[in-house]
């Protein structure tokens, strides 16, 4: 069994009074396990952004429980409440460093806060710098780094005090495709590295399917939809959780593949076609080439993709298979029982 | 003449200097309990802050020459005088020291509300915070406002001839104006000038040299 590292029971946060009373969070239940990934998608104003801000009580909750390692943090004031901050480190959309203290300054900031001595701030604080890849940096100001940079800064001081826990606010909305990718992958590294669990809010799609294990879909302060990434991929439950795939993985039909004709030579011939989607394994198997060995169809390719969710293959194929009616069947139950997912969009009858 | 100049300008720079650090003393200090009693800040006291608001307002509001002699007794009781260039600067002082407030207020509201919200992710105390972020990031701030309070005060020190404070206002006054010494009058304003100049370049030097955003 993993091992629970926050817990949220019935977690109800309410904004503003009369007329301008607005639920951000309406009885909100989550469970996120150590060492996991765990994004939460939604829509701006959806309340994500409430919800990270629970976890370490920078917003405070007006009902519900929020447990950390077995700590009800809800519960935490003073002291106690700042000792248990330290082991939770956040990064933020805008990074947040300040712009008064060099890199070396601003990871060295959360270290002096903790007390820890000036000779171990700095051995601490120049493995980070290597760890993040900024050793060349080390003296540089905020202002004189790129967004990517900035929050690698943002990461090293996260970590410094070795947190269990990593609060990520949109930590890659204000970053162009390609650092978005690197940073991803310095939070999958530092994941993997110290068994962190990271728990991140995002409205892009593709961070979740990048380096999420489980994801929750939240929508007006509710959490609609949650579960391991691939299942959601799988079988999105909800329309929401739809509209975030197909932004991320092209699941409509252009038009023209649903309309056209499909041009039989005989008369006793049948076509369809076909969309066989795949996730996991079966990517490795040489099926269509059996296929055609086996039930004497003719295949015809229209499209295919193949994309990873995290690290499990994913992918769509468009097919025609035209001949034979009885042949086709077969054909098709053959690769349902391969554990493909089938959907006919288009299908022309035998004429005779 | 030169001797006259000379020891205006001495007692010039005398009562702005002193009233300068006094009311910073005074003046941080009130402007960062306004702040941070603000109510999304990181000690909202919405009482506090209002009051300290509401008294601000007054000291900001009175001419300063009414409050020079409006608060002669207190004046009195602060320094054993209400004449002289002992009895200017405590006027001087405290006209100065709300208008500090009000510009440690607006250079602390320059800061990124998001950096304080990191200190306080991070777990910093309010003492931590004040020291480890809000003065330090708002240091350039900081300076260009002090400039001006100082720029101010120069001109304020000027009406302390009214109480026998002296000083390069008062000697144009009673030589340039009432004794018609055209030479002393174009001379101490020529003074003044380069003060100003030389304090605003040096201020705005300064800041520009710190600020790092």
């Amino acid at each position: 069994m993993p091992q629970v590292m926050i817990e949220l029971a019935n977690v109800t946060k309410i904004y503003g009074q009369g007329e301008k009373r607005v639920v951000a969070l309406d009885n909100v239940s989550l469970q996120i396990n150590k060492g996991e990934i765990f994004g939460i998608i939604g829509l701006s104003g959806a309340g994500k952004s409430t919800l990270i801000r629970c976890i370490n009580k920078l917003e405070v909750p007006q009902s519900g429980t929020i447990t950390i390692a077995g700590q009800e943090i809800t519960k935490l004031k003073g002291k106690e409440l700042r000792k248990t901050r330290r082991k939770i480190g956040m990064i933020f959309q805008h990074f947040n460093l300040l712009s008064s203290r060099t890199v070396y300054g601003n990871i060295a900031f959360p270290l002096e806060i903790a007390g820890v001595k000036r000779s171990e701030i700095k051995e601490r604080v120049l493995s980070l710098i290597d760890l993040v890849g900024l050793s060349d940096k080390i003296s540089a100001y905020p202002a004189e780094l790129s967004g990517g940079q900035k929050q690698r800064v943002g990461i090293a001081r996260a970590l410094a005090n070795n947190p269990e826990v990593l609060l990520c606010d949109e930590a890659t909305s204000a970053l162009d495709p390609e650092t978005t990718k690197s940073i991803l992958g310095l939070l999958q590294d530092v994941n993997q590295r110290f068994n962190l669990t990271i728990v991140l809010i995002t409205h892009q799609m593709n961070v979740i399917k990048d380096i999420c294990d489980t994801v929750a879909v939240i929508e007006d302060g509710r959490i609609v939809e949650q579960g391991p990434v691939v299942d959601l991929f799988a079988r999105p439950r909800t329309p929401t959780a739809r509209r975030f795939m197909k932004s991320v993985l092209p699941t409509e039909i252009p038009a023209e593949i649903k309309e056209r004709a499909l041009i039989m030579d005989d008369q006793n011939c049948a076509g369809k076609t076909v969309r066989i989607s795949f996730i996991g394994d079966v990517a490795g198997e040489p099926v269509i080439s059996s296929l055609i060995r086996k039930f004497q169809v003719d295949v015809n390719i229209i499209y295919a993709n193949l994309d990873y969710i995290k690290n499990t293959p994913f992918g769509s194929l468009i097919i025609d298979l035209m001949g034979e009616s009885q042949k086709i069947e077969a054909a098709m139950e053959f690769l349902e029982d391969q554990g493909l997912k089938l959907e006919v969009l288009n299908s022309v009858e035998p004429t005779a | 003449m030169w001797n006259l100049l000379l020891k205006a300008l001495g007692e010039t720079l005398y009562m702005v200097g002193a009233s300068l650090v006094l009311s910073a003393l005074f003046g941080i200090p009130l402007g960062l309990v306004l702040v941070i009693t603000e109510p999304r800040h990181i000690k909202p006291a919405p009482v506090i802050h209002k009051i300290l608001s509401t008294i601000i307002n007054i000291g900001r509001s009175l001419p300063f020459i009414i409050l020079l002699v409006a608060i002669i007794p207190f004046t009195r009781l602060v320094v054993g005088t209400s004449i002289g260039t002992a009895g200017a600067i405590v006027p001087l002082t405290v006209s100065a020291i709300t208008f500090v407030a009000r510009v440690v207020e607006s250079a602390l509201l320059e800061i990124d509300r998001g950096v304080i919200e990191a200190a306080q992710a991070i777990g910093a105390t309010t003492g931590q915070i004040i020291t480890k972020v809000l003065i330090p990031e708002a240091v350039p701030g900081l300076i260009l406002g002090l400039t001006m309070v100082a720029v101010n005060l120069i001109g304020y020190s000027a009406m302390a001839g009214a109480v026998g404070g002296g000083g390069l206002g008062d000697l144009s006054i009673r030589y340039g104006y009432q004794r018609f010494r055209g030479d002393v009058m174009l001379l101490t304003v020529v003074v003044l000038v380069a003060i100003v100049q030389g304090l605003q370049s040096f201020g705005s030097w300064l800041a520009a040299r710190l600020n790092r955003r």
